[in-house]
């Protein structure tokens, strides 16, 4: 058993540390964060951690670099309460609390062999990142990727470098849209994620689709792909968010009717969240 | 042998041995109306008449509010030190209803269910349960018989069941059958039919009655998620949480630290939250999941009668103990509100 297993067996609410080695800016309220590990996580895509800063609390934070056996992880933290803020003041060298990996990310299985369209609001980015990275880091086993990444506006666009060597790329489309352009600088596509969907050419049976945004994305996403595309939903992954404060299944703050996102999700299939009314509401 | 025979003055003898070499908690009197289990002194009765469920269910004694989950110290070099939460002796609860027993047994499967607990397992470990039957309804709210629970012994160690002037005491773990020898009680030779004499002894019906059975409330809640009786109960709820708290089957918490005033070192803590309350779900930016008194309240009855019965199989969450409604401000009482649902669900 590797030590954080040992570790993850003993006491499941004990962090281990994690040491700031870079830190930059992304957006206003974005920051990326890597951090060196005493253990390797054995993270998958769509997986997340539990963040410490020790003596303010704990937030979960969605793992942004794709699978790999070291120990070191990438992060980006929005600014959004007391633990996320005191975070962004943390300069490198500080020391933060980690645990996890926790809940089932993305099953890669599902996507191999499959043409992907990946959509991608806002902050969803974050996590997909790990998923995308995962697939790029094995050519040739997967289709055809598509990419929609929207943000509200140019500002809050995130890793457009990474979008740009990514659209390099043979067998991979990169859409980019804003909400609204604010009067800022920008030179891709103005409207909502939903909007470039009807215009895709997908091969319905052989396309994988992977969902992550702010709840109010999932319904109208999921709406313009039954309208216009008829990928079932068995081939349809969506990332939920829910308030986790254990990560275990404990706590109860996560829990979709009987599902705790934190641990039978925080990825499910679509065709299993029906019977579920609270999932996509 | 299993069985003994103790009697009033023999069981309190016993109990003022034990609590010489550890920390003997039972349930007190608070005020002029509510009982509490608490540390009891030498002298105090250790099953006074007209006890009520206690506000607070005993079973929450293994995972209190305000637990620390671990301590943490900055070194000088701005590094984190782990300290490590110290072992807590041995402690006898004494005096716990069958209702409360079997809370006591369902937690213990909710906190061993992967990833386990460990700071419940180390509370439990260290806690030797003493039941007590219970003959008569504790009071008007009670509905134990239509869940189930009245008939508990799991989760017990020693279960004393009243009997002519005495107890009769049954040893249900190898931690009871060490007790039991330790306490020197006579064998008792007639047990099953004195339990038989004492559970004939109980009034018909015992306790308020559910509009179905226990069985079939998953299905029945199941076709109600929308009835309009959700709504009708939740316009009278402040959504204070308070039917969590003392609820022996909420286990749900928050999670926080606590900075000493050195700025160096600190705890972690959990303290109990309850899903009544508004900001329960909600998330970082804003977004509550949960928004609406009424989807809140049936979340909280579907938990006690669908969810966690479905996924433990260990009979009705809701034990029947009447807490809530008991303590409820407005009178929202678990058992009316599913009886609700269940007659506007079968039309008569």
């Amino acid at each position: 058993m590797s030590g954080a297993a040992a570790r993850l067996e003993r006491d499941p609410y004990l962090p281990q540390r994690g040491r700031i080695v870079e830190k930059s800016a992304l957006t206003a309220r974005e920051t990326y964060f890597r951090l060196e590990l005493e253990h390797p996580l054995g993270h998958g895509p769509g997986q997340f951690v539990m963040v410490t800063v020790f003596g303010v609390g704990e937030s979960a934070i969605s793992i942004t670099c794709g699978p790999h056996g070291e120990a070191w992880i990438e992060l980006v933290v929005r600014r959004a309460g007391s633990v996320t803020g005191v975070l962004h003041g943390l300069e490198v060298g500080a020391i933060v609390g980690v645990r996890g990996p926790f809940g089932h990310g993305f099953d890669l299985e599902e996507f191999r062999g499959r043409d992907l369209l990946l959509v991608a609001g806002g902050l969803g980015l974050v996590p997909m990142r790990s998923l995308i990275l995962s697939v790029m880091a094995e050519p040739g086993h997967f289709g055809r990727m598509t990419l929609i990444a929207g943000a509200r506006t140019p500002a809050e666009t995130l890793f457009r470098d990474e979008l740009e060597a990514w659209r390099e790329r043979a067998d991979t489309q990169i859409i980019e849209t804003v909400d609204r352009t604010e009067h800022q600088p920008w030179d891709g596509r103005v409207g909502l994620v939903t909007e470039p969907i009807p215009r895709l050419e997908l091969d319905a049976a052989k396309t994988r689709v992977a969902l992550i945004g702010p709840p109010v994305m999932y319904k109208f996403v999921l709406l313009e792909l039954a309208t216009h595309h008829a990928i079932p939903a068995e081939s349809i992954f969506v990332d939920l968010e829910r308030r986790m404060r254990c990560g275990i299944g404990k706590c109860g703050h996560c829990q979709i009717n009987q599902l705790y996102c934190c641990r039978d999700g925080p990825v499910f299939r679509y065709a299993e969240l029906t019977r579920y009314p609270e999932a996509l509401r | 042998m299993s069985s003994f025979l103790a009697s009033r003055s023999q069981l309190r003898s016993w109990t003022r041995a034990v609590a010489g070499r550890c920390e003997l908690i039972g349930p007190r009197r608070e005020g002029l109306s509510n009982w509490n289990y608490g540390p009891l002194a030498d002298g105090e009765e250790l099953l006074p008449e007209g006890y009520r469920p206690s506000v607070v269910p005993p079973g929450r004694l293994m995972a209190p509010d305000q637990e620390v989950l671990f301590e943490f110290r900055r070194d000088a070099e701005g590094g984190i030190e782990f300290v490590p939460a110290a072992a807590k002796g041995e402690r006898i609860l004494f005096g716990v209803r069958p209702c409360d027993l079997r809370a006591i047994a369902q937690m213990d499967a909710v906190h061993a269910e992967p990833p386990a607990d460990p700071h419940y397992a180390a509370n439990r470990a260290r806690t030797r349960v003493i039941g007590v039957d219970c003959l008569r309804p504790c009071d008007e709210r009670a509905f134990c018989a239509a869940t189930g629970s009245l008939q508990q012994r799991e989760g017990a160690d020693l279960f004393l069941t009243p009997s002519d002037d005495g107890y009769l005491v049954e040893a249900l773990t190898e931690a009871g059958r060490t007790l039991a020898a330790e306490a020197g009680w006579p064998a008792c030779p007639d047990a099953a039919a004195r339990r038989e004499r004492a559970e004939a002894s109980r009034p018909q019906p015992f306790g308020r009655a559910l509009g179905a059975a226990p069985e079939a409330l998953p299905e029945i809640l199941r076709r109600s998620y929308d009835s309009p009786v959700w709504a009708e109960y939740a316009e009278r709820c402040f959504s204070c949480g308070t039917c969590n708290l003392v609820c022996p089957t909420c286990y749900c918490f928050e999670v926080c630290d606590e900075l000493a005033l050195d700025g160096r070192s600190g705890a972690r803590l959990r303290t109990w939250d309850g899903c009544m309350v508004p900001d329960f779900a909600v998330v970082a930016g804003g977004h509550n999941f949960r928004p609406g008194c009424a989807e809140r309240q049936r979340h909280r009855v579907k938990r006690k009668f669908e969810y966690l019965t479905e996924r433990h199989g260990l009979g009705s969450f809701c034990v029947g103990c009447g807490r809530c409604g008991r303590q409820c401000t407005t009178g929202i009482d678990i058992l009316d509100m599913v009886n609700a649902i269940v007659a506007a669900e079968v039309p008569a």
